[in-house]
């Protein structure tokens, strides 16, 4: 590790995360419920005997749900063992249909993994303790107030039963900007995997253990021993739902650790909710005790060999090697290469489009013409895949000089991208062929026979007069000429 | 399929929670018989109490998939069986619906867990019976009751829809009056389920019932040493008759000693307590139990449902079980009883190399007085001493009437190796001709 402590003062950070992320898999992961919440849903509609919890039902492990796993593992070069085990942890909460949650104990599907992260330039290595398996509870929802002061709680099970993976990281972080940076990253990386849908309210939930250490404890590389970890005060912040409220979240734990020893405070072992609207961390309650979940083998779903799934499954090139590749075989600048690995789905659409023309030509249309006119328009790269060959037409009329890249541009694509029509009726409709040569001809002897002032004023050498007649042809045009050959042949007429 | 609860039917046993029928298929193999269902086994629409009064007024949405598959074979179930309260017990004394009296024993316990199955079947009140077997409790009330029960092979018939006791150790099985309508019903429910995870093939295209055909020539019986030691004398002399017979007919009879079953009923309960703290988490107020007055917040109101809708026995070992799941114990009791688990499988490996069959008295002793066992756990838990290793061994067992000691029936259990039901089924015909 290359590790720069944050050594503001005498203290230096150290966080680690545990990054629980809803799978994207089809149904639930012990049973053929769906995943997929619409939006008006009736609560429990999505429900059965299983991920009730009803007495007498049985899980049965839904393979997507490994897949996505063992994707995850290899994705983060973690080792996957032989077979992999459930386990009960026991704990009462109304939102738990069984008052026990299935999940992971002692032989998690990933172990020992990494991801490589870049914060300002230096890259750093962040370790990967385990991920594991699980399923999600219900949700509650406190009528008439908070959970407090509410009347009633109802629960709300159609959430019980989704597929989660919980990532659990080493302590190897020492800001808050590392952790952004690591779940952005870690983000980009599960969607590349296409197991992980970020726009999905709830997919990404993150608590992080923050001690503050002294500063001499940290050696060169960023190491820090042990022992010093353990005795120091972690703070467990909750409720974090995305990369930039981690760094948001962490910031201000940091500083309020800081004043509060500062101030000759002593930090307790304490569990705190991150307020996202007020930006502030509120304690929940102090751990006297770690909590005693009993954990069990669960004797219902027998040991699985995951050993061959390794090789059976494959996992698609990630985001830093694909940007690497675009550099050095499509010869992009790594702004560009940035730009069009964003997403998978932007990275498989610029190739299908560089297969059929330049890689540059290609890069520009993607990355400056279609992901601009995209963004401004709120939509993705996914709304348009159907229609990579409309785009190449387009493109292609450019190439073959049948239409001007200022209306391809300004008039053809967005109309695609507003009205949903095909390029060449929109060019029928707008009337933006590349008018011929001979009807060029006529329009450049029309201006000149028009406007004898304007050729006078060309011949006594005065400059705009050119560029007004210019303007006369393309006018004549309806934009359809190109103003290059328009000035060249306006030359040779007037000057021959 | 239809269900009417007709309540006031004639139950002098009070072998039934519930008095219902739900008709069968028209045809099947098991078209014209009638069939009593331990009232931990889901029947859709038809409430399902675990003998609890937790679960009074539960009624499921759904069927247990043997229970689909009796009626899908053509039976017709009358009622949902009394047993003791979520199967904790061997005397159907703990059921918060009242004890059951055995049909062969006036004023003796039925057995239990399953004791209305047995009770209703030796009664007459239904063909067939299914019980569940967690650590006896179908072979249990067999004996007591003087009919037949097998516990098969864990993993051989589907538990979904069985309301979970100690889930790594329980398995479905048949009670009838023969060994071949047993067997019978045992092919129409075993084989594999999409829904349970830890069923295999072991029962598909099984032919159980044609196996009851009294043939035990060249037979090896091993009769368990350690767990002759254990059991009255009386008993002991009805089970060696039976033995007699066995050789008579061209069986040969040994001596096997497993050391690891003196360690077996600690093993066992350890094991089986941790599983239904767990199992049994689930009742907490939200959506079962009795309603109380319990003000307060979410511990106390759980705690509360809790208090009024367990009883005793099952209190005592969702407290043991929790206790022997704890940080600090957990290594001491529940990994030490996994440890004496493995050595008990272990051991039957082994003798199974040496004899195709073991044999043991069923129960220890004859089925108690009503009310006479109750006040001593321990006592109760010791009676197990002769089933609860099958359990820990996942290995099927039957249990054959072998006669009786002054009326009072006494049964012989038969134990095979994993999936060798078939060897069983043939041995139990022989004792019971
Ligand atoms: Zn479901």
């Amino acid at each position: 590790m290359t590790a720069q402590a944050v050594q503001t003062d005498e203290h230096a950070v150290v966080i680690g995360l545990e990054v629980h992320v809803q799978l994207e898999t089809a149904t639930k992961i012990f049973c053929g419920c769906s995943t997929a919440a619409d939006d008006d849903e009736e609560p429990n509609s999505r429900t059965c005997p299983v991920c009730l919890g009803l007495p007498g039902a049985l899980p049965v492990l839904n393979e997507g749900a490994v897949e996505a796993a063992v994707k995850i593992g290899k994705a983060l070069s973690a080792d996957i063992p032989e077979r992999t085990t459930f386990h009960r942890k026991n704990y009462y909460y109304p939102d738990l249909p069984k008052n026990f949650q299935l999940t992971q104990y002692d032989a998690p599907i990933c172990q020992e993994g990494e991801l490589e992260i870049s914060v300002e330039g230096d890259r750093r290595e962040i370790g990967i303790t385990r991920a594991h398996l699980e399923e999600d509870p219900g949700s509650l929802q406190h009528k008439g107030g908070s959970i407090d002061t509410a009347e009633a709680t109802l629960i709300n099970y159609n959430r019980a039963g989704t597929p989660l993976v919980e990532i659990v990281t080493e302590p190897d972080f020492r800001s808050p900007a590392e952790t952004r940076a690591f779940l952005a990253k870690l983000e980009e990386v599960l969607e590349y995997l296409g197991v992980f849908d970020a726009t999905r309210d709830g997919s990404l939930r993150v608590d992080a253990n923050i001690s503050l250490v002294d500063a001499d404890e940290v050696d060169e590389e960023g190491a820090i021993d042990d022992s010093v970890l353990e005795d120091a005060n972690r703070t467990e912040v909750k409720n974090i739902s995305s990369h930039k409220a981690a760094e948001k979240a962490l910031a201000y734990e940091v500083s309020r650790q800081k004043n509060a020893v500062k101030r000759g405070r002593a930090l307790k072992t304490e569990t705190r909710h991150w307020d996202e609207s007020r930006g502030i961390t509120v304690s929940m309650r102090s751990k006297e005790s770690e909590a005693d979940y009993r954990y069990f083998r669960e004797a219902d779903l027998p040991p699985l060999e995951v050993a061959d799934w390794k090789d059976k499954i494959d996992i698609p090139e990630l985001p830093d090697a694909r940007r690497e590749r675009f550099v050095a075989d499509y010869g992009l600048d790594s702004e560009a290469a940035s730009k069009l690995t964003s997403t998978k789905e932007v990275a498989d659409f610029f190739e299908a489009v560089a297969e059929q023309f330049d890689p540059n030509v290609a890069a520009t249309w993607v990355a400056d013409n279609l992901l601009g006119e995209l963004n401004y328009r709120d939509m993705l790269i996914t709304d348009i895949e159907g229609r990579l060959d409309e785009f190449s037409r387009l493109i292609e009329l450019v190439e073959n000089d049948e239409l001007t890249v200022k209306n391809a541009e300004e008039v053809v694509l967005r109309s695609m991208l507003d009205d949903g029509d095909d390029p060449e009726t929109i060019i029928d409709r707008e009337g933006l062929g590349k008018a011929d040569d001979d009807a060029i001809a006529d329009f450049v002897v029309e201006a000149i026979d028009e406007n004898p002032d304007a050729v006078d004023d060309y011949h006594s050498g005065e400059d705009g007069a050119l560029n007004f007649l210019v303007g006369q042809v393309m006018q004549k045009s309806g934009g359809s000429a190109d103003p290059g050959s328009v000035n060249q042949l306006l030359r040779e007429e007037l000057d021959a | 399929m239809s269900s009417d609860h007709t309540d006031a039917g004639d139950d002098a046993h009070n072998a039934f929670i519930t008095e219902a029928t739900i008709e069968g298929d028209d045809d099947g193999p098991l078209a014209g018989r009638t069939i009593a269902i331990k009232d931990n086994m889901s029947t859709d629409g038809v409430r399902t109490t675990c003998g609890s009064a937790m679960l009074d007024e539960y009624v499921p949405p759904y069927n247990a998939t043997v229970v689909d598959r009796v009626l899908e074979a053509g039976a017709t179930m009358v009622g949902k069986a009394n047993m003791d309260e979520f199967a904790m017990g061997g005397t159907t004394e703990t059921s918060a619906f009242g004890a059951t009296e055995n049909p062969a024993a006036p004023d003796r316990v039925p057995g239990g867990s399953s004791g209305g199955s047995a009770a209703a079947v030796a009664a007459g009140a239904a063909d067939l019976a299914l019980g569940s077997d967690t650590g006896g409790s179908v072979r249990n009330p067999a004996s007591f009751c003087g009919v037949v029960g097998i516990k098969p092979t864990y993993g051989l018939v589907s538990r979904y829809g069985i309301v979970a006791y100690a889930n790594s150790l329980e398995q479905v099985g048949p009670l009838a009056n023969t060994v071949e309508d047993a067997a019978l019903l045992l092919d129409v429910i075993s084989g594999p389920d999409p829904n349970d995870a830890t069923t295999n093939d072991g029962g598909a295209d099984s032919g159980y019932a044609a196996a009851a055909d009294g043939d035990v020539e060249g037979l090896t019986v091993g009769v368990i040493t350690d767990l002759i030691e254990g059991a009255d004398d009386d008993v002991v002399e009805t089970f060696q008759a039976s033995l007699d017979d066995l050789e008579a007919q061209g069986a040969e009879i040994t001596e096997v000693s497993l050391d690891s079953l003196e360690h077996a009923v600690q093993a066992y309960y350890v094991i089986a307590m941790s599983e239904a703290s767990s199992n049994l988490a689930r009742f907490d107020g939200v959506r079962y139990g009795p309603d109380t007055d319990a003000e307060g917040n979410w511990n106390e109101q759980f705690a509360a449902v809790r208090e009024a809708g367990f009883g005793p026995e099952v209190k005592r070992r969702i407290l043991l079980g929790t206790y022997a799941l704890s940080a600090g114990y957990h290594d001491k009791y529940y990994k030490k009883a996994q440890d004496a688990r493995a050595w008990v499988k272990q051991d039957f490996d082994d003798a199974f190399e040496d004899v195709d069959v073991l044999a043991s008295p069923t129960m220890p002793v004859v089925p108690p007085k009503l009310g006479e066992s109750l006040d001593d756990p321990l006592q109760l838990y010791l009676m197990d001493a002769n089933t609860v290793p099958v359990n820990l061994a996942n290995l099927p067992a039957i249990s054959v009437p072998a006669g009786d000691v002054d009326g009072l029936p006494v049964g012989c259990q038969l134990i095979g190796p994993k999936f060798s039901e078939e060897t069983i089924i043939r041995a139990a015909s022989a004792v019971e001709d």
